[in-house]
């Protein structure tokens, strides 16, 4: 009897492992497979939000990384920078782009990808006029978003103090 | 009545069994939206109770669940990436919802009632249905509230989910001629 349940038992786990190994494999492969397409689409965004803040006939070309662990200059043209980084919030790493005018004060805030819980995360959605009071100088974190609001500015105050030392608004 | 209208009507997943309610009240703000996690719920419910009704002989009874959660899981993940590599736009509005898929009691209910125990065509079948019924409660659910918020816009935010879907299963049940929809078989 004991012998008995102990072979289950083997069954289970072996059967339960095999299945794992299966599941990763399988997944392993379809994310190496989608993995270009998810690139370009990411790329796509981030020009589309630079074209947002510096206008739609500016000559841009995409940053070759997406890895939003660094902070990148997109643009720098103009009297006018865009940066973009990254930082994580409540749900998880966001990606946001910064403009910096020659006043050195910010000119515009785009979030690109975000992982806010629904309904907490509309304040990041473009021309709310939360994202618009980074324009006017202090932001103040979002009651209810606490974590949300108070990731972002951080991003947004790192982007551009970095911003302000790039040769274009110099 | 045939596997298929029986599962897509007389069970149907939301307005007898009130099953998968909570993508349905959170994603059907839009007919667009309902579209797309129809869609996406369909592949996961298809997909993994196809894979459970092949594999159903290998599974021991007692690690059955893991099993079929596991299952579930990677059709889930692999939806979402799909979805991330092919409709981007879509991916940034729904990605949240498309990833509690995994969640959803009407897929695990679907399996264990059905795709564990009975052979992969009527599986199929069953699987067509439950999907087709979840589609079309969704979308229409989605269809009212567009509809409602152009002259009443509560309709379109979160608590509008609840009245028009609480109104759409008033008119279900007054017309339903299926006896007790409270006590699916």
């Amino acid at each position: 009897m004991a012998r008995r349940r102990r072979v289950k038992a083997i069954q289970g786990i072996a059967v339960l492992a095999t299945l794992a190994v299966l599941a990763g494999g399988a997944l392993a492969w379809f994310s190496q497979t989608t993995e270009e397409a998810v690139r370009r689409n990411r790329q796509a965004a981030e020009a589309r939000v630079v074209r947002e803040l510096a206008g739609a006939d500016v000559a841009f070309a995409p940053a070759t990384t997406v890895d939003a662990g660094e902070d990148v200059v997109l643009f720098c043209e103009r009297e006018l920078v865009v940066l973009r980084g990254g930082g994580r919030g409540y749900g998880g790493a966001f990606r946001l782009a910064v403009a910096v005018g020659a006043d050195g004060a910010v000119a515009g805030v785009r979030v690109i990808e975000h992982r806010e819980t629904p309904g907490f995360g509309d304040i990041l959605e473009a021309g709310t006029a939360w994202l618009d009071s980074f324009r006017a100088g202090e932001p103040h974190a979002v009651t209810g978003a606490t974590v949300t609001s108070t990731a972002v500015i951080a991003a947004v105050q790192r982007l551009a103090a970095r911003g302000r030392q790039e040769a274009c608004v110099r | 009545m045939s596997v298929f209208a029986a599962a897509a009507l007389r069970r149907n997943p939301v307005w007898v069994q009130l099953l998968g309610l909570c993508p349905l009240l959170a994603v059907s703000n839009t007919v667009a939206n309902a579209a797309g996690l129809a869609v996406a719920s369909a592949v996961v419910l298809i997909g993994s109770a196809t894979v459970v009704a092949l594999a159903r002989k290998l599974i021991p009874k007692d690690v059955r669940l893991p099993c079929f959660v596991l299952i579930i899981a990677t059709f889930t993940t692999a939806v979402g990436l799909a979805m991330e590599a092919y409709a981007f736009a879509l991916h940034q509005r729904i990605a949240l919802f498309v990833q509690i898929i995994v969640t959803n009691c009407m897929i695990l209910g679907q399996i264990e009632r059905v795709a564990s125990k009975e052979r992969v065509g009527r599986t199929l079948l069953d699987a067509l249905g439950t999907a087709a019924g979840f589609a079309a409660a969704i979308l229409v659910l989605g269809a009212a509230r567009e509809v409602i918020a152009i002259g009443f816009p509560l309709a379109a935010m979160p608590a509008g989910a609840f009245l028009v879907a609480g109104m759409l299963l008033a008119l279900v049940r007054v017309f339903s001629r299926a006896g007790n929809p409270g006590s699916p078989k």
